[in-house]
């Protein structure tokens, strides 16, 4: 491949650097003491329940950064950009965790009547009149039954990971490829994944669309809104970028990454992350503002279990984390243009994820709508989603050592590699 | 189209990356200023212009006829009725402000996106959005029937009895958005034209057309000061205008899903809005690019690149509609609510079912099952009849959203039907002819494609950095 004349050169190792398995180990450490503290609050609180509940909170932060990641990767793919050749690696490294997160559903599926009231209300009138539910519950519980029944939840979540797999599969296997192709030129292998990533992103908005609707709004059987999947799609984006910036931050100390990484894509990913928290935002506030308007019995329930009996000052703070800080921080050119202070932002936001997934979830169950008090169970919305995505991290390391952090055969490396002018 | 149907002969393929170029090859920066500068400057019209323009005037003739019997008569003319007391009126207003949204995602976000390929066609995408804009803004005021009054009823004024507009209606938020909109879009089209004004100013033959010209092009010289302020202004004018993209046909879908109305209440709306205007807006841009290449014999600055990515945007957007669409049949089940569930039923196989299917035949089948083909995304042909499938489509999109819904509400006993009565007909036929005109006379007048920004991405523009060392420049 030929380089101008101040071009860097790539190292002969791609590898991931070894502090990658220093940042293992102390991943590994942090889900051993969650899981120890997880442990022990649960022979405090004899709640099992509540493990669940952090399970799941923990399922959907750690499927966000793995399916998230294969939407980025699809996306990049797609619109092409210097970006994606950066963020390229790591993407796909979080898409390989699939096993994993599939993994992390079984528990799930294993105790969905312990979670849904759905799958353990097998008779919603009976349950009505034992006072167990109330009519609305009993109404939607009945007449959402063909949908929402156990069998249903357990084909349809093995039915998800396989989709993703064939997509995580290919994707990850012809990247691998191009890196040692010399028969095919560029224009076959962008084609290649143009022709999978496209249709790709079809199935993947329709598939999450199909995850969350089962996995987190069924929780609550009587709430319904359309665009709760798009929210979802938005909001993988937003923690699955997040991440990766993070991450291409961390191994830019290093090489090879050090070698392709500028500041001008290091300021364009900045500019995609405030587009994601604009577009986050957007989703959220127009979906609150449409159900407070119609202010209906079916709809305004939920947020009512959500932002009363203690609940408002957490939804504040899950705008301010989402949101305000976000923002305000990223409007800076600055700010986008140092490492430090992007990757600070990026962690603000992964941590407003966390805030927001157990905002989402915590609330629908009975006794802690619109009564937000502390428990030792409640303290499972930490211990459980910290071990697991602690452990997701360890496996996303090892993932991330298994190939060359820079795709060879790119289009865009020799560009990349070019010194940038000052005043990019 | 596979990788083997490239012929590596034909100039317009950029050998390095296989795909169309964005600009023809052979260019310079003096033969891009004749070619455009021509087009504005020559004395001699062309008559298919002036063939054109009376036409398009001529139907535009047909608006001004409706609206002079709309104003002496009142809104009674038209075919609203109860319970469809909305009608053509929305429906076209919705339609034209949806339109308007490529030219500004063109000129705005692919901007912000540092898309090249937009400086041949964000000129005349913005020009159409402005006259997009016009087209929708006039059915908010002619539809109050009296519309001498209507800025006592739009606009928030102290007066004396104390007496304001409803502010958590979202058709007041429309007034500020749409406003917002078309003022934001009027200074980004012109401070986006000054360079060239300056252009022409310079190379005017008649002393009208240099004073003209050199009025509007506010002095400007080319220095490096005036470029620096340029850019700066156009950056800053797109980070206005880009939420804009989103806030304008968001605030339209308020209109709608605020109320309680089976079939409007429903929290997709905001993002389909959004997608759905971008699809009709990329349909038009296709709608009003294809002839004029062809007339103007543009081939070489408005290539098949612009084509292409004009039929990808669709595609994308298409299936974010389509998305649209499926969510709200699938969550009209789900909700467990009859009035819902009943309504999605009554949309499809309702009395004015054929409605639905000719969107779903327009919006969806035939356009997303063919974009996906790039030999089809490069024939003219195609994408010119997909474009004008489109339009009527996203029309028919919002005839089934206003109308459909209104017909079958809550109570049997208030249903009814609708039926647009002639002057319907005649003032959305008028628009068209209103939009048309306007734009021939745009492409007579002002310089349709940016020079300035076609000369910077031609190969002369681009550092020779060999050159540079050997004048000891490094």
């Amino acid at each position: 491949m030929e380089y101008g004349n101040h071009a860097h050169q790539l190292p002969t190792d791609l590898g991931a650097p070894a502090p990658v398995l220093r940042w293992r180990f102390r991943a590994m450490s942090a889900t051993a003491i969650f899981a120890v503290l997880s442990g022990i609050d649960l022979l405090i609180s004899h709640r099992f329940d509540y493990v669940l509940r952090g399970w799941l909170m923990g399922l959907m932060i750690c499927l966000s950064f793995c399916i998230g990641g294969l939407a980025l990767l699809m996306v990049q793919w797609v619109t092409g950009g210097k970006w994606g050749l950066l963020l390229r690696r790591p993407l796909e490294a979080m898409s390989r965790t699939l096993p994993l997160v599939f993994l992390m559903f079984l528990p799930i599926a294993i105790f969905a009547k312990r979670l849904y009231i759905w799958a353990r209300v097998t008779d919603p009138q009976a349950a009505l009149h034992a006072g167990l539910i109330d009519a609305m519950q009993a109404h939607a519980i009945a007449y959402k039954r063909p949908y929402l029944n156990v069998e249903g939840f357990w084909i349809r979540g093995v039915a998800y990971f396989i989709i993703f797999g064939i997509f995580v599969y290919f994707l990850n296997r012809w990247s691998l490829q191009r890196d040692f192709d010399t028969q095919h030129g560029n224009r076959f292998w962008q084609k290649r994944f143009e022709n999978l990533s496209g249709p790709g992103l079809v199935v993947y908005s329709l598939v999450l669309t199909g995850m969350c609707v089962d996995w987190v709004m069924s929780l609550d059987p009587t709430w319904f809104s359309s665009m709760f999947g798009f929210m979802f799609i938005v909001s993988q984006g937003y923690a699955a970028l997040a991440l990766a910036i993070l991450m291409v931050l961390a191994l830019a100390q290093y090489e090879p990454i050090q070698s392709i990484f500028r500041v001008t894509e290091q300021h364009d990913l900045g500019k995609l992350l405030f587009a994601f928290v604009m577009l986050n935002i957007y989703m959220a506030f127009s979906q609150y503002l449409i159900i407070w308007s119609g202010n209906l019995p079916n709809e305004i329930r939920w947020y009512m279990d959500r932002i009363t009996g203690g609940w408002g000052p957490i939804a504040g703070l899950d705008f301010l984390f989402h949101w305000v800080l976000p923002f305000f921080l990223l409007l800076s050119r600055d700010l986008k243009r140092n490492k430090r202070r992007l990757a600070t932002v990026c962690c603000i936001m992964l941590f407003a994820r966390f805030w927001d997934t157990w905002w989402l979830i915590a609330p629908n169950f009975s006794g802690d709508s619109r009564n937000l008090h502390f428990s030792f169970g409640m303290l499972q919305y930490i211990f459980v989603p910290a071990a697991m995505v602690a452990l997701w991290m360890a496996y996303y390391f090892t993932t991330l050592r298994t190939r060359g952090l820079v795709a060879l055969n790119d289009p865009h490396l020799p560009e990349i590699l070019e010194p940038e002018h000052a005043h990019a | 189209m596979a990788t083997k149907d490239i012929s590596p002969q034909n100039p317009m393929i950029d050998p390095e990356t296989g795909e169309q170029r964005v600009i023809a090859p052979g260019h310079t920066f003096r033969s891009i200023t004749e070619k455009l500068t021509r087009i504005v400057l020559t004395p001699h019209t062309p008559l298919g212009w002036f063939f054109g323009f009376t036409l398009a005037g001529s139907i535009a003739m047909m608006l001004l006829v409706a609206v002079t019997w709309l104003f002496l008569k009142g809104t009674g003319i038209w075919g609203i009725t109860m319970p469809v007391a909305w009608g053509f009126a929305i429906i076209n207003f919705v339609w034209w402000i949806g339109i308007g949204h490529a030219g500004t995602l063109i000129s705005a976000i692919l901007l912000l996106f540092k898309q090249k390929w937009r400086n041949s066609i964000n000129r005349f995408a913005e020009a159409m959005t402005l006259f997009a804009v016009v087209c929708a803004a006039m059915f908010p005021v002619i539809h109050t029937g009296r519309p001498w009054l209507a800025i006592y009823w739009l606009f928030p004024y102290p007066n004396t009895m104390n007496y304001w507009p409803q502010f958590r209606s979202p058709l007041m938020w429309d007034v500020f958005a749409v406003s917002t909109y078309a003022t934001i879009s009027v200074v980004f089209w012109y401070i986006g034209m000054i360079p060239d004004l300056g252009t022409m100013r310079d190379r005017a033959k008649s002393k009208f057309g240099r004073f003209i010209y050199g009025q509007m092009a506010l002095g400007w010289r080319g220095s490096a000061r005036h470029w620096m302020r340029y850019e700066t202004a156009s950056l800053l004018l797109a980070g206005l205008a880009t939420p804009l993209v989103l806030s304008v046909h968001t605030v339209i879908s308020f209109d709608f899903a605020v109320a309680i109305m089976p079939g409007w209440h429903t929290t997709i709306f905001p993002p389909y809005f959004v997608a759905g205007a971008i699809y009709s807006g990329f349909a038009m841009v296709l709608t009003l690019a294809i002839p004029i290449r062809k007339f103007y014999h543009l081939e070489d600055l408005i290539t098949l690149r612009h084509l292409d990515n004009c039929g990808k945007v669709m595609l994308a957007t298409g299936f974010i509609v389509a998305y649209g669409y499926m969510t709200d049949i699938a969550y009209a089940w789900y909700s467990a609510d009859k009035w819902e569930f009943f309504m999605a039923w009554n949309r499809i196989f309702g009395p004015m079912g054929w409605s639905y299917w000719i969107l779903i035949f327009s919006n969806i089948a035939f356009p997303l099952t063919t974009l996906w083909s790039r030999r089809l995304r490069q024939n003219v042909v195609y994408l010119f009849i997909v474009s004008l499938i489109v339009n009527t489509g996203m029309w028919f999109e919002r005839f089934v959203i206003v109308v459909t819904s209104l017909t079958r509400d809550y109570l049997p006993s208030s249903w009814g039907t609708y039926r647009a009565t002639r002057w319907d007909y005649m003032t959305f036929v008028g628009t068209m002819g209103l939009f048309t005109a306007l734009f021939f006379l745009f492409i007579r007048l002002l310089p349709m494609i940016p020079m300035s920004e076609i000369r910077q991405i031609l190969p002369g523009a681009k550092i020779n950095e060999a050159e540079l060392q050997h004048k000891g420049g490094d």
